[in-house]
């Protein structure tokens, strides 16, 4: 009955398919720069951006790029490189918060069930499934519905909503880990089921949670770019990249560019979250070291 | 699994950048390419109706479609506001304005077939008070009888004058409904007037086909089409790209230049009953002060608020009346300019500092882009607004309208001639004046000229009061192709009047 456990992916063969310590990994140099980026832009943005972000400028409105304002100015007359900046801090706090609530709510659900096959795996497993089944961006929706549209409904629901599939993770990486010989020994010498856990479970599949975190980092960032779109994420004036898509969507004819720089920056993050999701893959997952 | 997730959420990054570049990429196509003197108009409008009963059922999108196109009544708002017989033929008041006689227009049928008499007339209007749920049943309480003469003649007495009573019948609750043709209200409505409808999509569209056996005399449209669109974008960029024929009540104000440059478009710009509105709830501990509230209004800088939501587009009132009531009084356009001095000094009169308000909006983009301005100029003064948007309409009736649990709100309000249910001191702004009450009602049993006078003096003391911020008064833009004649200009009532308009 493991038909139904999502399986992680098979190892990709590649030219150089056996990963080493000094092997130059672009995917994971390209995924820290862009992060390195995203992250830049939040600490810088905390002390210091080029004009007030949330204020309103009536004499300032729709300005092309220029000298003054690098990207222009928006509906409000506020200088948009400014909200680029402010922005990257709701959506690296949403990814941190979501990944964190889930990790949370998954991993230890996801090691009890590994560790105890049969009746009890298959329960929580099956329940795990139907929440699964449920995408995290409904969740979030409804969350805002009922109560209140705001960053921390946003946040709650997608870590609720992702925490199944760390669920997941946890158990198929706890399964393998439960058949080595060094937690049959563990075992043997009277050691219980906590102890089996904390310290012989967890940090064996820390490698490929840390993965599955970097990949549903980019996926929070872009939900909650959705939410704030739809206008159920951050609530306004605090800058957020997919409301400010929202707000340039009605100037696409009078200013287009304004929809191009919230575009890119949700790209640059998103794209920077699953390269550093592959690249550590290629460095952490054990499967990848099967091969070797 | 894992991969699959990954790779899917770059695939939505990059159609999501695809398609922002592809939309940047790809100019106004202008292909209107109808058929010449075409009698068939779509009209692309923005909110759809939930059901076809305006009688159950609120909003100002069933009677945009509805009125006066398929229902109709005694009588009928002109496109300058002014109130001419519709289904009477014509009407005489007594000279104690208590007696109204209509003598109606023989040879009415409604769309079953039924005849339109007397009876029809007495029929609907003794139906309002059991049977209609939704806005201003109470806008017939003047009537305490109506007498059948003859099948074309009917006097309705009123308990006492009012003026305000022959303009709320020519809105819904005037409406003239057939005995035998109420039972499926909701998807199947019944009327005299030129249009029937012929099909009906909830949140699509509705479809209006011209009757045969009219009345009076026969639209020039023979066929009309409301499509109904999620955001104004996607309605500008129908109408661009020849789906649609004309659009009515465009709020895509930033979008107005677009059509204007354009000879295949004509834009018309007239005037509404839309009263943008921040409301303050004056229940409340932080506005129950009227300094307070005087304060807020020398904060905010209206025109400020109209060029960033509106892109200009619209005039300031300063009070709850357009200028197409008989009573708009100019000089309260004036009564408070942007002065944030001022606004401190009355905050340090009042005793008040640091004062942190709550701004529940409506999730509806005018507002949100409203209060991102209004909570700008009210921090300059020392006024934090702690800003949530509401699901609208339902989480935003529930907890602003019906639970007055909110500091400022802003919303539109669009019905004509809203001032005195604004006034009432259950509505939601919370406004408490029993002399501004006892005005209205003595205004509204008083001859013409006192009316006017008593309604500038009520709508005076409001906004002295500083009941709430009347931010500004929206336009009624419609965008059509350029061959469309007749359009209506105004927007006087509810009603988008197709009666006019020709090819």
């Amino acid at each position: 009955m493991t038909t139904t456990t999502p399986a992680p992916a098979a190892p990709r063969l590649r030219k150089n398919a056996i990963p080493s310590g000094k092997r130059r990994n672009g995917n994971l140099v390209v995924g820290i720069i862009l992060i390195g980026l995203v992250v830049f832009a939040a600490v810088l943005s905390a002390f210091w951006t080029p004009f007030d972000p949330e204020g309103v400028f009536p004499g300032e409105l729709l300005l092309p790029p220029g000298a003054e304002h690098l990207l222009g100015t928006d509906n409000f007359g506020r200088d948009v490189l400014s909200s680029i900046l402010r922005g990257a801090q709701i959506s690296l706090i949403v990814g941190i918060v979501a990944v964190g609530i889930a990790a949370i709510l998954g991993v230890p659900f996801g090691i009890v069930a590994g560790m105890n096959p049969g009746r009890l795996d298959q329960f929580m497993m099956r329940g795990n499934d139907i929440l699964l089944a449920f995408p995290a961006l409904l969740l979030a929706i409804i969350f805002g519905a009922v109560f209140g549209a705001n960053t921390t409904t946003a946040m709650v629901a997608l870590g609720i909503g992702s925490a199944p599939s760390f669920a997941s993770i946890a158990r198929s990486g706890t399964q393998q880990v439960m058949s080595r010989e060094y937690v049959q020994a563990s075992k043997a010498s009277g050691k219980n089921g906590w102890f089996v856990g904390v310290k012989h479970v967890l940090p064996n599949i820390s490698g490929i949670l840390i993965v599955q975190a970097s990949v549903s980092f980019g996926i929070a960032v872009l939900a909650e770019a959705a939410l704030s779109y739809l206008g159920l994420g951050t609530t306004p004036p605090t800058p957020s990249w997919g409301r400010m898509l929202q707000d340039a969507q009605g100037y696409l004819y009078v200013q287009p560019l304004l929809v191009v720089w919230p575009g890119i920056a949700i790209a640059i993050a998103v794209l920077g979250f699953n390269l550093l999701g592959d690249g550590l893959r290629d460095r952490l997952d054990p499967r990848m070291q099967v091969k070797r | 699994m894992r991969s699959f997730t990954r790779r899917k959420s770059l695939a939505i990054t990059a159609t999501a950048m695809v398609a922002s570049l592809a939309l940047v990429g790809c100019s106004a196509a202008d292909d209107s390419s109808d058929a010449a003197a075409s009698t068939e108009l779509v009209v692309g409008l923005l909110a759809s109706p939930a059901s076809l009963d305006y009688s159950t059922t609120g909003g100002a999108a069933i009677p945009q479609a509805l009125l006066y196109n398929v229902y109709e009544g005694l009588v009928k708002i002109d496109n300058a506001g002014d109130i001419q017989p519709l289904l009477a033929e014509s009407y005489t008041v007594s000279d104690d304005g208590l007696v109204y006689t209509f003598l109606l227009h023989e040879g009415v049928t409604f769309s079953n077939g039924s005849p339109f008499t007397a009876e029809s007339v007495k029929f609907s209007l003794e139906r309002v008070a059991d049977n209609w749920t939704a806005n201003g049943p109470s806008y017939l309480d003047p009537i305490s009888s109506v007498d059948v003469v003859s099948d074309t003649e009917v006097t309705i007495t009123l308990s006492a004058p009012s003026n305000s009573w022959l303009f709320n019948m020519a809105g819904p609750v005037g409406t003239m409904f057939s005995p035998d043709g109420i039972d499926d209200l909701a998807t199947d409505p019944v009327g005299t007037g030129p249009y029937d409808v012929s099909e009906f999509t909830s949140g699509t569209s509705l479809e209006l086909t011209e009757r045969d056996d009219y009345w009076g005399e026969a639209p020039f449209m023979s066929d009309v089409t409301f499509n109904y669109y999620a955001d104004a974008t996607a309605q500008t960029n129908a109408l661009l790209g020849g789906d649609i024929d004309l659009i009515s009540a465009l709020t895509a104000y930033q979008l107005i230049g677009q059509f204007e440059s354009d000879d295949d478009f004509a834009v018309y710009e007239g005037t509404s009953t839309g009263e943008t509105t921040m409301t303050l709830n004056n229940q409340s501990d932080a506005f129950s002060d009227v300094r307070v509230r005087q304060a807020v209004m020398y904060a905010v800088d209206r025109q400020a608020v109209l060029d960033t939501v509106n892109s200009g587009y619209g005039s300031l009132i300063g009070s709850m009346v357009p200028p197409t009531d008989p009573w708009f009084d100019d000089s309260l356009v004036d009564l408070y300019p942007y002065d944030p001095a001022k606004a401190e000094a009355l905050l340090a009169e009042a005793g008040v500092s640091d004062l942190t308000v709550s701004m529940k909006l409506p999730n509806l983009p005018y507002a949100v882009d409203a209060g991102q301005v209004v909570k700008d100029q009210l921090s300059q003064v020392g006024i934090t607004a702690d800003v949530t948007t509401l699901e609208f309409p339902a989480v935003w009736l529930d907890e602003v309208f019906t639970n007055h649990d909110y500091d400022i709100s802003i919303i539109a309000h669009t019905e004509p001639r809203d001032i005195s249910a604004f006034a009432a001191p259950t509505y939601y702004a919370g406004y408490d004046n029993p002399e501004v009450m006892a005005l209205f009602a003595e205004a509204d049993a008083s001859d013409e000229a006192t009316f006017v006078e008593l309604m500038k003096e009520a709508s005076a003391t409001m906004a002295e009061e500083a009941a709430a911020d009347w931010l500004f008064l929206n336009p009624n833009v419609t965008a059509a192709d350029a061959d469309l004649t007749g359009v209506p200009l105004n927007a006087p009532t509810l009603s988008f009047d197709l009666t006019t308009i020709a090819r």
